[in-house]
């Protein structure tokens, strides 16, 4: 009676975490815990369920302990295949969390498993994995640092380059297996590696096929993604007029799919764009656009980024008075969220755009009379020169693709 | 003073947003993690087949 009870509870789990409603379905795989079953396979599978239900809702504490728990699980009862399988999300969990070293072995585990049990599904799935982790391991030291994709120190390449290795691996595999769905999987990702690794053309090539694979499945997420990393690819090889088509692009699908925060990202991609084509009125319609969903959003960096991108846009088109007002709402905001880069380099617009208007900007501006003060608390006196550097330093910070987020 | 101060802005707007001051913050966008899963039906298929079978087939001859 108990047994069939935990199986009860599992399987609606099952059904709800299929619907797409994870929330759910862990109360009732929690409930199915709970209730206890002797049969270890049986928990073992609600074990990396309810793994897999906290990796989707971003809980990644609780993922790791479960799909711990299916390890532990599936090793005392010798079944191999599932061994396989946990230490594969228990890498995936660890990649997340940071833990790359652990995650590495986890998948180099699932890797050696399938290949001693001739499963070709689960290898190429296991290399699929361990590109991921290389790639989050170079990028997470690429980030910490101020490169531009292609300056990078020996690991970060090492690393990236082993990533680009497990995908070409896997894409073997896969091509073999005709799993078109994992081909457009190991492009995308072989693509941003590339990328990374400064082979911009290599980059083009790989998202190219990505995006073909992407309208074969009629998959239009995956197809805006396409054209959104071939824009960045093409910015880097200096085709600004070819990357502004991909971000338009971009931004049609964004719009279709309702996505405002992805809206909002091509509005600015394409805004910097513009700016690179020093095309500086189409720059300021878009980063209007930008500035208007970050408000909408309440996502006050990209709040703060607009009016940064707007201040010099006005600033060059010679429209003072705009670029003074975005220049001090974006100190303001530097300011609310404290970023110290942000409000130097607010201040520094500042000082540089009164410098120009001289005299006949108001003096008894408390943001300007004070900012003399606070640039030497911070720095110390220094001369210009080292001042005009450590704003560069920021800049080429800021141009380094960022961490991706948990959004994906 | 005018026309040093339209010798500074000269100045500024060529200054003003070489190709390296652009704060690039474009998302790198990366396909989704793939999950292994465990279903437990696949094993409760395999642990009743036979009972099932067996009903079938039952149901089957009493038709």
């Amino acid at each position: 009676r108990m047994e069939a009870s935990c199986l009860e509870l599992a399987l609606e789990g099952e059904r709800l975490c299929k619907a797409g409603d994870c929330r759910a379905g862990v109360s009732f795989f929690e409930a199915a815990v709970q209730v206890g079953t002797e049969d270890l396979r049986t928990l073992s599978a609600i074990y990396s369920q309810l793994g897999n239900a906290y990796f989707y809702l971003h809980e990644y504490a609780k993922a790791l302990e479960y799909h711990h728990h299916d390890l532990t699980l599936a090793r005392t009862i010798g079944d191999l295949l599932g061994e396989a399988k946990a230490s594969g999300n228990l890498g995936n969990t660890l990649k997340v969390l940071g833990n790359f070293e652990e995650a590495i072995v986890c998948c180099q585990r699932h890797l050696d498993i399938s290949r001693e049990l001739n499963d070709k599904v689960g290898e190429a799935r296991a290399l699929y994995n361990l590109g991921n982790v290389y790639h989050s391991k170079g990028k997470n030291v690429a980030s910490a640092g101020t490169h531009d994709p292609g300056e990078l120190p020996d690991d970060v390449k090492s690393a990236l380059q082993k990533a680009a290795n497990y995908y070409e691996e896997n894409l073997t595999i896969v091509t073999e297996l005709g799993d078109r769905a994992a081909q457009g999987r190991a492009f995308g990702n072989l693509g941003n590696t590339h990328y990374l690794l400064g082979n911009f053309r290599s980059a083009v090539l790989a998202h190219e096929q990505r995006l073909l694979i992407a309208k074969e499945f009629g998959d239009r997420s995956a197809e805006r993604r396409a054209y959104s990393n071939l824009g960045n690819a093409y910015i880097f090889l200096g085709e600004f007029e070819t990357a502004s088509e991909y971000y338009k692009r971009t931004l049609q699908l964004a719009r279709q799919l309702k996505d405002r925060a992805v809206e909002a990202q091509a509005c600015y991609s394409l805004g910097n764009t513009y700016t690179l084509l020093q095309d500086y009125e189409k720059a300021i319609d878009y980063h209007l656009k930008h500035l208007v969903i970050a408000q909408e959003l309440n996502d006050k960096i990209g709040e703060g980024r607009a009016c940064w991108s707007l201040g010099n846009a006005y600033t060059a088109l010679g429209n003072h008075d705009q670029a003074i007002h975005f220049a001090e709402r974006h100190l303001e905001i530097s300011r609310e969220v404290g970023d110290r880069s942000g409000e130097l380099t607010a201040r520094l617009n500042l000082s540089d755009l009164q410098m120009v208007l001289g005299l006949s900007y108001s003096t008894n501006n408390s943001m300007m009379s004070e900012s003399h003060v606070v640039e030497n608390s911070l720095n110390g006196t220094r001369p210009r020169a080292g001042r005009r550097h450590s704003m560069e330093n920021m800049e080429l910070m800021k141009l380094t693709p960022e961490k991706v987020q948990n959004w994906n | 003073s005018q026309p040093l101060a339209g010798h500074q802005a000269a100045e500024l707007q060529s200054k003003v947003v070489p190709s390296k001051q652009i704060l690039h913050s474009d998302n790198m966008e990366m396909e989704p993690e793939t999950m292994e899963t465990k279903s437990v039906t696949d094993y409760f298929s395999k642990l009743h087949m036979g009972s099932l079978v067996y009903s079938c087939t039952s149901k089957r001859k009493t038709k």
